[in-house]
């Protein structure tokens, strides 16, 4: 009987250790990709010239290029 | 011309003949059980990947004992408790399935390798639309895992072998091997063999229980598709090499799992397609063709006749009904405290078998609404399945080693 309560106090510790690893995991991967996000939203703001190019016609198949690659 | 006995030619059942009458009962339940798992297997009932080669591997190696010696029986296929150097050197050159043993199985690197498979064929994309969402669930879809610790423990197991059994709530097998090698060697091959089996039947059980617990028209309700951001190569390269070393860092005894399953992840989004083609065939396939062999073959009579096989069966099924249960209260806890635009059934698929429970979980939605799509959702939930279920195992051996 001891060993069984033993064993609910364990799995109770594995449960919240695993909880709070995995979640902190997942933060984690939300504020990094929030941040990459925020840095890629800036910088396009930042310079808006590529896009307005890309609306214009253009034979120039440098620029087409840059375009897929962005 | 000498006296020939019949019976010391067709050796095979000369030893069911001599011996142990309940071992020879045992070996004959055996062989039968071995065509019942091969002839389910071809007929898609169970997993033939692993089916097949594990039926066949059993029904040989119980088929195949002779006369080592005049007073000792034994099969020319593998000695899976020779340790001594000299004993495991005779075993190496007399055994023909023991070099494969000794240096891939024994020590987990063929549930590594099957790990790789598994990381080419997992985009991580799915669990960057909404990481602690899709972790909340994975977590819930634990429930198994961590439940049924305590209930074998009440049942009479010790605290390693308690946890090797639970791990089969995880729904992963290479894992649950890996898991019973490092916390319970001596019950590593039925409670592989359990994992094996029932993630097969739990399958075809699940959309039962995602029936019975989530109303028609939550089922049906729809997921916004606009919702999936735009996410390159390069992020989710940097999410494998971060989430890989941040969880080697916490849990060195599982950082073989972390490092094979993001190096499958890296490798298929590097884009260098004969690496992909290379994991996502022949090693993957190989591996598990390799597992289901050697597990078939170290099925012995020995081995059922260990009364805790029967713990081990009810054991196992508990876990895997749990963590189903779980999931889906996961998935219904999201529902109800993230907007009400959330499909419950995606719960399901946190329990991690990558992707056959996002299937179910798409197929059931599917059945209750025809413009219901939540696959790249469920595939979210069950990446996050294989990374909780890794972080318990860790724990697990960690703790319990």
């Amino acid at each position: 009987m001891e060993n069984f309560w033993e064993s609910v106090n364990l799995m109770i510790f594995v449960y919240a250790l695993a909880a709070v690893v995995s979640l902190a995991v997942a933060w984690i991967i939300k504020l990094l990709f929030g941040v990459i996000h925020l840095k890629e939203k800036r910088a396009a703001a930042n310079n808006p010239a590529p896009d307005e190019a890309s609306d214009e016609p253009s034979g120039d198949g440098e620029k087409v290029i840059a375009e897929g690659t962005s | 011309m000498p006296d020939i006995e019949l019976l010391q030619i067709f050796q095979g059942i000369a030893t069911m003949v001599d011996g142990d009458p309940v071992i020879a009962i045992a070996r004959i339940v055996l062989i039968l059980l071995g065509f019942m798992f091969v002839y389910l297997g071809v007929k898609g009932t169970l997993e033939p990947l692993i089916m097949i080669p594990m039926g066949f591997g059993m029904s040989s190696v119980n088929a195949g004992v002779l006369y080592l010696s005049a007073t000792s029986t034994g099969t020319l296929f593998i000695d899976p408790i020779a340790s001594d150097p000299s004993q495991l050197m005779d075993a190496l050159q007399i055994n023909f399935l023991q070099p494969l043993y000794t240096f891939s199985f024994s020590n987990g690197l063929i549930a590594t390798l099957i790990f790789m498979g598994i990381g080419t064929l997992s985009d991580i994309g799915y669990l960057l639309i909404s990481p602690v969402r899709c972790m909340i669930i994975a977590i819930c879809a634990e429930l198994g895992t961590v439940l049924t610790f305590p209930i074998a423990v009440a049942m009479g197991l010790p605290f390693n072998e308690a946890a090797a059994i639970a791990m089969v709530g995880s729904a992963d097998a290479p894992m649950v091997l890996y898991t019973s090698l490092l916390l319970a060697r001596d019950l590593f091959v039925p409670i592989t063999i359990v994992a094996y089996l029932y993630l097969s039947l739990a399958y075809a059980g699940y959309p039962y229980l995602v029936r019975l617990m989530i109303p028609k028209n939550l089922r049906g309700v729809k997921m916004d598709p606009t919702t999936i951001p735009n996410i390159s190569k390069a992020e989710k390269v940097t999410f494998a090499v971060i989430t890989s070393t941040l969880l080697s860092l916490l849990f060195p005894v599982a950082a073989p799992l972390f490092m094979s399953f993001f190096l499958g992840v890296i490798i298929r989004e590097s884009g260098v397609k004969p690496f992909v083609d290379f994991l996502s065939g022949p090693v993957l396939y190989g591996a598990t063709f390799f597992l289901g062999l050697l597990l078939g073959v170290l099925f012995e009579a020995s081995t059922i006749l260990d009364p805790k096989v029967i713990l081990l069966l009810i054991l196992g099924i508990t876990a895997l009904l749990l963590s189903g249960i779980g999931g889906i209260i996961g998935g219904l806890l999201v529902y109800r405290f993230g907007g009400r635009n959330f499909n419950p059934t995606i719960g399901i698929s946190g329990v991690s078998c990558i992707p056959t429970t996002a299937k179910v979980a798409q197929k059931e939605a599917r059945a209750a609404n025809k413009h219901a799509i939540i696959l790249p959702w469920a595939m979210g939930a069950s990446v996050s399945g294989v990374i909780s279920s890794a972080i318990i195992a860790g724990i697990y051996v960690t703790l319990l080693r």
